[in-house]
């Protein structure tokens, strides 16, 4: 039975992945986390949690685009994949059910 | 913008590089870079290296650091771990090989471990001294032979004085030998003249005194701890006086006492700690030399001070400064024995040679050394015999492990099937031999504590000092020789198991016969090799035997003889007569057949040319009788009632020869002269011939005079009753004791005297003997092995033949035959080796033994019996079982 528990802030970083499409590697992802939640994580930490999701098979990697920024250093592009999506929504049902059991928190989803 | 020239720390960037797993660097790397760049923008270089590395740090996470090497290492790792597993059982599983394997290499080592620590004792010698890589002995050849440690007692001076390369040089000059009294208290002192120069060049520890000033001032002393805690017991000894009467002794124990001359009063200026330190000088006092001139002025010692041809008196040595090297310091010598030499007769040859002082212990043999040492042929004999049976104790384990190779057959098959190398079975089997080793490490560790103490007790050990102490250093030395063995041992066997091919290895299909050849060869050579270990051992026990029952021709029994010490003769002698149990006492110059002797040159007072070399002893008118020694023509020497009656000699029949008579009749009352004093000799008496030199230096009875000079004697002699000596001995101490107090009372029996002089080759036997017995005992337990190993094989066979009637004797023989055709071989080929082995070093010593044939016959019959017993425990057993049991066994 495969894993399909998320830690929050492997969630966060799936989610990042997600919001960037076909752009998500090391740096770009770093900086989405930034703007939508304000931390910031390491670089280490950052590619430890990405390892990790690729080996439970929420992401898919593909490597390229080597540039000058990087001193001809090439990246390292994620996306997401199917089971990835899957547990995306798993884990937002999870959080809207225990929501709706606590009186007087409003989230207004449409 | 081109950013080349921005980079980040190359620390951090290293360390990212150690740290990171391979396929995952760069893409961290390029990102961090990325970031750099950025980062520097926004905040310049410094917050951005900061940043770089912090990022850097945080990169030490399990996930993305490097594992150990990538994971072949940790496959080793467990592979070996199953090796271990697999070796342990193998060798509890083999009980019985096992623990011949174990035994016979613990012993060997325990040897080789035993000779490491002679070794490292040896070579522990003036290491303290700080700077030893610079000093030097200086040895003298005046001719082509031994060197000499002893040089001309001018050379050091000479040396510091017109060589600039010298920074010190210090001469010892022997001497130093008698009492020196505090305060009622006597003690024995021996040891050199020296000076100042003496603590520039060498670091003995002063535990008292200042060793910058010590020894400059005429009439100062310098003593050793020991003595001074013997005359001042705790309280300070600087400053103090002590009354020094020299006795003519030597700091190498001989004999050469003589009535205590007085040489004045001396200050103690130093205290040495001799204990802590081990350094080829030993010395229990160190006299200033400026005493010197004192002491000539008064013909108290000779005047050898600018005396070159005297080169029998002084050690030299020097310290050379930082600059110079060996080279330099030969030079020199060359150019000093050039000069000086030249013009003294007889010594136009005299070389000079230089010894590093770290060279000295273990070093070559030198004439008047300064110690007892075991010169350095001794130590490559003994290696000799270590490497010998370490050899046969690593052929042993050889040849079983090859001989049980057949039970591995299936292991090997699976594990070259399931994908090991050659590499992996020869590791594993090395490890196997590596773990064996280890178990007998232990195992000879234990056995060396036994032999350490063996051999403490052998008598050498007396002068050679030996104190085997253990440190971690020698441990160590331990552990890596044994990884060593471990390697020697099993490669062989482990390069020939690991070569077969799986197929035929599962299949059981080996011909194990193409081998049989070579542990044949293995075992015959054990033999051999025992064989002339046995013979050996037994001719050097015969020729111990015959040096100690040799018919010396006069009486040892009941004799004690007792040093004089200085003591008046006469009066000692008739006190001793009172004391019951003695019936006789007689005096004499030294003791027979122990090593000393004096000459004596006569010269024909017609002929003024001719003379001749005899040995002379002086006694007393009771000595011959109480020897048991015969006058056969003439009269004995007379007592000494005036001063002149040393004039009459009595000669031995040798010397009846020598002097050239006829007969003993004829050469009564001729007159002879000394060569050198001129004194007059009248012959009143001819002896029967005895030994009077040492067993080792030749057959014939060396011609001999007697005469009764009183002032020579060193010894009495005791006649004691039979009964009880001991009770008679304890009297005569007494009876000293009332007399002399200050010297201990110290006697010998003359049959142990004389048997010790052959001491030295009774530890040779014993050493010799030890190893013949290991040796031995390491062939047969081979031949245990190999025994074993082959009734196992043939328990199918065995069974049949006894099915088929035949008797257990009958199947005894079957099994012996080819074992006894093996010792037979040995016997062969080990006779004549041992022969020409044993005649080489019998040859050397005049008064030796024969070879005899039942010499030879005895070893092989010990060496057949032995391999016999050993054959024959296991063949009994397997005759006698049940052929039943045999043949149900699969």
């Amino acid at each position: 039975m495969k894993d399909t528990n998320l830690g929050a802030f492997e969630e966060l970083v799936l989610l990042a992945v997600g919001s960037l499409d076909e752009n998500a590697y090391g740096v770009a992802i770093k900086d989405a986390l930034e703007a939508q939640s304000g931390r910031s994580p390491s670089i280490g930490a950052l590619h430890s949690a990405l390892y990790r999701l690729e080996d439970k098979g929420f992401l898919s990697s593909k490597e390229g685009g080597a540039t000058t920024e990087r001193g001809g250093r090439r990246k390292k592009y994620y996306t997401l994949s199917g089971t990835g999506r899957e547990a995306l929504i798993k884990a937002h049902d999870l959080r809207m059910a225990f929501s709706q059991k606590i009186p007087g928190l409003n989230f207004n989803i449409d | 913008m081109k950013n080349d020239s921005i980079r980040p720390p190359k620390w951090a960037d290293n360390l990212l590089v150690l740290l990171c797993k391979k396929e995952i660097r760069e893409i961290i790397q390029g990102d961090l870079y990325e970031i750099y760049l950025i980062n520097t923008n926004r905040y310049g270089k410094q917050k951005a290296d900061r940043l770089y590395a912090k990022e850097v740090l945080q990169i030490l996470r399990p996930r993305l650091v490097k594992k150990l090497e990538g994971t072949q290492k940790l496959n080793n790792y467990g592979m070996f771990k199953n090796y271990f597993k697999v070796g342990i059982r193998n060798i509890l599983k083999y009980k019985v090989f096992s623990f011949i394997n174990v035994f016979g290499l613990a012993v060997a080592m325990s040897v080789c471990m035993l000779l490491i620590l002679m070794l490292a004792d040896q070579k522990s010698y003036d290491q303290f001294h700080v700077k030893k890589d610079r000093v030097y002995r200086i040895l003298g050849m005046p001719n082509g032979n031994k060197p000499y440690a002893t040089v001309a007692l001018p050379l050091a001076q000479t040396l510091s004085e017109d060589y600039p390369i010298i920074e010190e040089s210090v001469s010892l000059r022997s001497g130093v030998g008698g009492d020196a009294s505090f305060d009622q208290k006597t003690v024995e002192l021996r040891g050199y003249f020296t000076d100042n120069a003496f603590f520039r060049v060498f670091d003995f520890p002063f535990a008292k005194g200042d060793k910058k000033t010590a020894l400059s001032e005429p009439n100062t002393i310098v003593i050793s701890t020991e003595k001074a805690y013997q005359l001042f017991n705790t309280e300070n000894p600087i400053g103090k006086h002590v009354q020094f009467d020299d006795r003519g002794l030597n700091v190498m124990d001989f004999d050469g006492d003589s009535p205590p001359v007085d040489w004045g009063n001396y200050t103690i200026v130093g205290v040495i700690d001799q204990q802590s330190i081990k350094s080829h000088l030993k010395f229990d006092a160190l006299m200033s030399a400026s005493t010197l001139p004192i002491l000539y002025k008064d013909s108290l010692i000779s005047d050898v001070s600018n005396q070159w041809d005297n080169y029998w008196t002084s050690f030299a040595y020097t310290l050379l400064k930082k600059e110079a090297s060996k080279d330099d310091l030969e030079k020199a010598l060359q150019e000093i024995a050039k000069t000086k030499y030249a013009e003294i007769e007889d010594l136009n040859e005299y070389k000079y040679m230089s010894q590093e002082l770290t060279q000295i212990n273990p070093g070559i043999l030198v004439n008047n050394d300064a110690t007892f040492r075991l010169p350095e042929m001794a130590y490559y004999i003994l290696s000799l015999l270590a490497f010998v049976i370490m050899v046969m104790a690593c052929l042993n384990y050889t040849n079983l492990s090859i001989a049980r190779s057949l039970s591995r057959m299936k292991e090997i098959g699976v594990r070259k099937v399931t994908g090991a190398t050659r590499k992996n079975l020869i590791f594993q089997f090395l490890t196997e031999s590596i773990v064996t080793v280890m178990i007998s490490m232990l195992l000879a560790i234990f056995i060396l504590f036994f032999t350490k103490e063996a051999f403490m007790g052998l008598w050498a050990n007396k002068y050679l000092n030996f104190e085997l102490g253990s440190s971690i250093e020698v441990y160590l030395v331990f552990f890596l020789f044994s990884l060593f063995i471990g390697v020697i041992a099993g490669i062989y066997p482990a390069l020939f198991l690991s070569k077969h091919q799986p197929v035929k290895a599962l299949s059981n299909d080996i011909a194990g016969k193409g081998k049989w050849g070579l542990q044949k060869v293995l075992n015959v050579s054990q033999f051999v090799v025992s064989l002339i270990f046995i013979i050996t051992s037994i001719v050097i026990y015969n020729q111990f035997e015959h040096y100690t029952k040799f018919e010396y021709g006069f009486d040892t029994e009941n004799i004690v003889n007792i040093p004089l010490q200085s003591n008046e003769y006469k009066m000692l002698s008739n006190e001793m007569k009172s004391v019951a149990g003695v019936t006789q006492v007689s005096a004499c110059e030294y003791i027979l057949a122990t090593g000393t002797t004096n000459v004596i040159d006569l010269i024909d007072p017609n002929s003024e040319e001719k003379f001749e070399s005899l040995m002379y002893l002086s006694v007393d008118e009771f000595f011959l009788d109480n020897l048991g020694l015969e006058i056969i023509a003439g009269k004995n020497v007379p007592p000494a009632t005036s001063a002149g009656s040393d004039r009459y000699i009595v000669i031995n029949e040798s010397a009846v020869l020598k002097l050239g008579y006829a007969r003993p009749e004829g050469a009564i009352g001729n007159i002879w002269e000394s060569k050198s004093s001129g004194k007059v000799y009248e012959v009143i008496g001819v002896v029967e011939n005895f030994r009077a030199s040492l067993l080792v230096n030749g057959d014939e009875t060396r011609p001999l005079i007697l005469a009764n000079n009183s002032s020579l004697f060193n010894y009495m002699n005791i006649k004691i009753a039979e009964g009880n000596p001991m009770k008679t001995i304890s009297m005569l101490e007494e009876k000293w004791k009332s007399i002399d107090d200050t010297h201990e009372f110290k006697y010998a029996f003359f049959d142990n005297e004389l048997a010790n002089t052959n001491l030295a080759i009774f530890d040779i036997v014993s050493i010799i003997g030890y190893i013949s017995f290991l040796a031995i005992m390491i062939s047969c337990l081979g031949l245990l092995g190999m025994a074993t190993y082959t009734t196992e094989r043939k328990t199918k066979e065995i069974g049949i033949r006894k099915v088929l009637g035949a008797e257990e004797l009958n199947i005894v023989m079957i099994l012996s035959k080819g074992f006894l055709k093996l010792l037979l071989i040995a016997v062969i080929i080990a006779v004549p080796l041992s022969y020409m082995l044993n005649t080489l070093w019998l040859d050397n010593l005049s008064n030796r033994v024969d070879f005899g044939f039942g010499t030879v016959v005895l070893g092989s019959f010990l060496l057949l019996v032995l391999g016999l017993l050993t054959i024959g425990s296991q063949t009994i057993r397997a005759s006698r079982k049940n052929p039943v049991d045999l043949l149900r066994y699969e």
